[in-house]
């Protein structure tokens, strides 16, 4: 068994603990490493050469058509695919009122409507009722 | 420019180049960036607060306080590493003050104070004498301890750690000195343990 220096930590023993301890630098697991650096992308300004690449210019080439560029600021041909879709059945539902509809109507109102007043007349105004 | 090249340049940019890169909305630069600062910002956080999931933590938040002040920065305002080693200084002081906060029965869990009575045991393995060294840190006081372990762990020049600090140079060299005192003091309890005595 040793014995105890009373004279203690010398102040070269304490330099070579602060030599270890930078040589034992704790290293960054490969977790730490990957948030960090998706943290990093995700908070990345986007590069203005990159973005003005990416977006077409108005009359820059002949054939970017008017749906090329409709696709584009929609979100891809899928997403426009779908808007015109919802278009045509809108279309179809004003001019073809379907029977179910007309159901609903009448369990609503009594009667079926004919027609809805959507400014009403200057005549309820004046009349102040 | 090859990609060899560019990423050879990259390697060998400054800090404030490469941030300012990022912020231009280079991707090269973010993981330049993030291989040169992490480690750096862990290893101080980590002697700061004696544990190593909150370091990671530190690491973190204090990155992304990086990435989001990257747009704004303004060259020759300040040194990166001195902006993040403050950052890093003041999160750390955020959590020492709340476990100063938490109940009495919380206690348990800090570090063991060193003792000069602890049974001694020579020849430990470096390991152990890493253990010793960071409850020795542990027990300094706040402000002697971020000047000790920024000058003699982490090898910044004293007018850095005076600018991190946000104090003179000669209070970093009071501060520095103080804690070495100290560090002297503590360690003498614990000189056997750490294997100081074999050739006694």
């Amino acid at each position: 068994m040793t014995t105890r220096h009373e004279d203690g930590m010398t102040e070269a023993g304490l330099e070579d603990l602060f030599a270890e301890a930078r040589a034992a630098r704790p290293v960054p697991s490969e977790a730490l490493m990957a948030r960090v650096m998706a943290e990093a992308l995700a908070e990345q300004p986007r590069a203005v050469v990159a973005l003005a690449a990416a977006v077409p210019q108005p009359g820059a080439g002949a054939g970017q058509g008017l749906w090329a560029r409709l696709s584009w600021v929609f979100g891809g041909a899928g997403a426009l695919a779908g808007m015109g879709t919802a278009a045509a059945a809108g279309l179809y539902i004003g001019f073809v009122q379907p029977v179910g509809l007309s159901g609903i109507e009448e369990a609503m109102l009594g009667t079926p409507l004919e027609t809805v007043e959507l400014i009403p007349s200057v005549d309820v105004l004046l009349s102040g009722n | 420019m090859p990609r060899d090249m560019q990423a050879e340049a990259l390697a060998n940019a400054s800090d404030e180049v490469l941030l300012a890169r990022y912020a231009a909305g280079e991707p090269a630069a973010a993981r330049v960036l993030t291989l040169r600062l992490t480690p750096r910002v862990l290893g101080y956080a980590a002697r700061m607060l004696g544990d190593a999931a909150e370091a990671e933590d530190v690491a973190q938040e204090a990155m992304l306080r990086l990435w989001r002040a990257a747009p704004g920065w303004r060259a020759g305002e300040a040194q990166v590493s001195t902006w993040l080693y403050r950052v890093v200084t003041n999160l750390c002081m955020d959590r020492l003050r709340a476990r100063r906060r938490r109940p009495a029965a919380a206690l348990d869990d800090a570090p063991e104070v060193p003792d000069g009575a602890m049974g001694a045991e020579a020849g430990l393995i470096e390991a152990d004498r890493m253990v010793a060294l960071q409850a020795a840190l542990d027990a300094l006081p706040e402000r002697q301890r971020q000047a000790v372990v920024l000058r003699h762990i982490e090898g910044l020049a004293n007018p850095e750690i005076a600018a991190v600090m946000e104090i003179g140079v000669e209070a970093v060299e009071s501060l520095t000195a103080r804690a070495k005192r100290a560090l002297t003091a503590i360690l003498s309890g614990r000189r056997e343990e750490l294997g100081y005595d074999d050739e006694a």
